[in-house]
């Protein structure tokens, strides 16, 4: 079908040019990658501690989940790591912990939370010296035996225990892979961009001669119109199809229901080949059609949540963004992945989704027709 | 010209205004099998305008184009299936290679993939490309970018080729090597449409010529009717030194003197009879101080013909 030969040569045309193989392969899967290890799930922050490497404070600051310990051998070492924010805090013991010990933390949440963990820490282990100080006075032995007293009663008292739960959606579900954060995302936003992008070719075309050249062979204009609109759709499909099955194999990325993320994509595809094909027919040069692209592909991804969590936006914002195929695709896909939607979860996304693509697709043909023939 | 070869291609009473510009103004004309036909004017003539026409990718306001007796109109696309159209500007995709180029454009003539192969190779073969097939376009040279794209229109063996300033923007060697091509193809029986605003592509390609200006078929024929059309006229050629437009001014006052038209170095004049009035031509620019280098006096060409014509020279 002469429809499929035109969509197969804009697709060669694609695989031949080494940057749009950058934009359109490389840097997406990049962008996930970076953005995944700044912002993605939690790695544990650790605490630096320079002058004990055994002992019953360093255990007790062990026995807490939330951070890990290491211990560091020089004072300066330890300030550099906590400088350089390799270590959220920095604890510098004085031998047989007498006197003064020094904390050093970042100014982050995380070298908050280990100050408030080392003061806890040290306020039981003074409580601890002071017990046994008590038994060796009491009792008269020496403090290495109260101490060993101290610790085995406390071993057998009953303590006061702390459950906590937690109440309200989290903004990001915990149990989403450390790279899945903002992936559906990067997929629409460059799903749309490339499309914008590989729709200067039929500016290229019509340039070059070859629309004409196309017109003047026994091809009818809704073959030819509808070839080079399978032409974005496949554009966009690939390097959906790409970064989707490149993620989860090389990040661990959960994209949830096969189907359901597939029909996402496809009707995404087709939302992107449309609006492709009437930026191609509505400008005369490329230059003017390559920057009108990229603003309106950058725009619809910050409006429609690609670039900042529609979670986050506000009242109005919210409403103004389901006005962009990019939201409902997000909200689609954020169905799917996060609370394992399947494809009837996601019937209005796809419905709206087609509805912009029948409508894309029904002017970019209508425009088209017109600049080919005029 | 009468003949009993049936026609191949008929255009009736063509049309086309863009905006306020008459681009195309009642053209008619015919072309039989086997025949070269072609449109000579100048620059923004309406050849290109009448070309895309023929092809069916321009809607004419009026008139009508029949191959074979069938309509081409950029809605139909049977017929055009026996044109083999070649765009002025070089249409080739730059980042395929030669043969990706022929085969997509032989699919989107309908033909087989086996086909499609099989006159991919031969067409290679016509425009000597064979070696080269496999290399993108980019990296051709100019003339054989403009091979390629002639080839493009040859590979569903048209009836009618259709060629619009196929030798454009082309060195010498590679233009006599694209006639050549042209004249073989014309003596295979191929129905051929050609424009161009030289004169000397005309005169040697064309059986018929149309002469066309400011969107009108001011004057047709073969070369000798058209130069019939002069009368006993002859034509003298001029190499001046110097002010070229002063010169043209001057030869322009010269009472006998019935066009002048600069061209290149020198100047074209149409007078009656060169023996008589070349002594007042000379005198004329040897009082105005223009050195005259050269002189020939010849037989009127299709240039003469279109100066008569229109009071105009055919390019500067
Ligand atoms: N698409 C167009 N829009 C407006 N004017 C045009 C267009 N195409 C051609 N013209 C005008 O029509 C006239 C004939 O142009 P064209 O057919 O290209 O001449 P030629 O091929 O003989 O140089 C010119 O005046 C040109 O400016
Ligand atoms: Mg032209």
């Amino acid at each position: 079908m002469k429809a499929l030969t035109i969509a197969g040569t804009n697709l060669r045309r694609m695989f031949r040019d080494r940057t749009s193989l950058f934009f359109v392969f490389v840097l997406p899967l990049m962008l996930i990658l970076v953005l995944g290890a700044a912002f993605g799930g939690p790695s544990t922050p650790k605490i630096g501690v320079v002058g004990v490497d055994s002992g019953h404070f360093l255990d007790a600051l062990r026995a807490d989940r939330g951070f890990r310990v290491d211990t560091v051998a020089r004072e300066g070492d330890l300030l550099a790591a906590v400088e350089r924010g390799e270590l959220a805090a920095g604890l510098v013991v004085p031998p047989s912990l007498s006197g003064e010990v020094r904390l050093v933390v970042r100014q982050d949440g995380a070298g908050e939370q280990a100050r408030l963990l080392v003061a806890a820490v040290i306020a039981a282990e003074n409580g601890r010296l002071a017990s046994g100080e008590f038994v060796a006075r009491v009792a008269g032995t020496d403090t290495a035996d109260a101490m060993s007293i101290v610790d085995s009663v406390a071993a057998v008292t009953p303590v006061v225990s702390v459950s906590t739960s937690s109440t309200g959606d989290a903004l990001f579900p915990a149990d989403l892979g450390r790279f899945s954060l903002g992936a559906s995302s990067q997929l629409l936003l460059f799903m749309f961009l490339t499309t914008m992008n590989s729709s200067v070719a039929l500016i290229e075309s019509r340039r070059l001669g070859m629309s004409r050249r196309m017109v003047a062979t026994p091809t009818s204009t809704a073959t030819i119109m509808l070839g080079e609109g399978l032409g974005r759709v496949a554009v966009a499909l690939v390097q959906g199809v790409f970064i989707i099955a490149g993620t989860s194999l090389l990040f661990g990325v959960r994209w949830g229901d096969p189907p359901a993320a597939a029909a996402l994509t496809l009707a995404f595809a087709l939302v992107a080949g449309g609006a492709g094909m009437l930026l191609g027919s509505l400008f005369r040069t490329e230059q003017q059609a390559g920057g009108f692209g990229v603003l309106t592909a950058l725009g619809l991804a910050a409006l429609g949540g690609c670039m900042v969590p529609l979670e986050l936006f506000g009242g109005v914002m919210r409403d103004v963004a389901l006005f962009t195929p990019h939201a409902w695709a997000n909200q689609g896909f954020a169905e799917v992945a996060s609370r394992s939607g399947t494809l009837p979860g996601v019937l209005p996304e796809l419905g709206v989704l087609s509805g912009y693509a029948a409508v894309l697709f029904a002017l970019g043909a209508w425009r088209l027709r017109a600049v080919l023939t005029r | 010209m009468t003949t009993d070869t049936p026609e191949v291609l008929s255009c009736k009473g063509l049309r086309k205004r863009f905006d306020d510009v008459t681009a195309v103004d009642d053209v008619s004309f015919t072309i039989a099998a086997g025949e070269t036909y072609g449109l000579l004017g100048p620059n923004g003539a309406g050849k290109t305008t009448i070309i895309s026409m023929v092809a069916g990718i321009l809607r004419p306001d009026a008139g009508d184009v029949l191959v074979e007796g069938v309509p081409v109109s950029t809605r139909t696309t049977e017929p055009k299936g026996r044109i083999g159209y070649v765009p002025q500007e070089l249409a080739v995709y730059p980042d395929l290679t030669g043969r990706e180029n022929l085969t997509f454009f032989a699919r989107l003539q309908g033909l087989s993939r086996v086909a499609a192969a099989r006159r991919v190779a031969h067409v290679l073969g016509v425009v000597g490309l064979t070696d080269r097939a496999d290399d993108r376009a980019e990296h051709y040279s100019g003339g054989m970018r403009r091979r390629l794209h002639i080839g493009m229109g040859l590979l569903h063996e048209p009836i009618l080729l259709v060629l619009d300033e196929p030798t454009a923007g082309v060195d010498p060697q590679s233009r006599n090597a694209i006639m050549d091509n042209i004249r073989e193809l014309a003596h295979s029986g191929l129905a051929i449409l050609y424009t161009t605003h030289y004169m000397e592509e005309a005169e040697r390609l064309c059986d018929r010529v149309g002469v066309i200006d400011a969107g009108r078929l001011v004057a047709e024929g073969t070369r000798r009717e058209l130069v019939a059309l002069l009368g006993e006229r002859d034509r003298i050629s001029l190499s001046v030194d110097g002010d070229l437009g002063h010169a043209e001014d001057v030869a322009r006052l010269v009472p006998a003197v019935l066009g002048v038209a600069a061209r290149g170095r020198g100047l074209e004049l149409l007078v009656h009879d060169a023996r008589q009035c070349l002594p007042a031509v000379l005198s004329a620019l040897a009082e105005e101080d223009v050195r005259v280098r050269a002189v020939e006096v010849d037989e009127p060409n299709l240039e003469t013909v279109f100066l008569h014509l229109t009071g105009r020279a055919l390019r500067g």
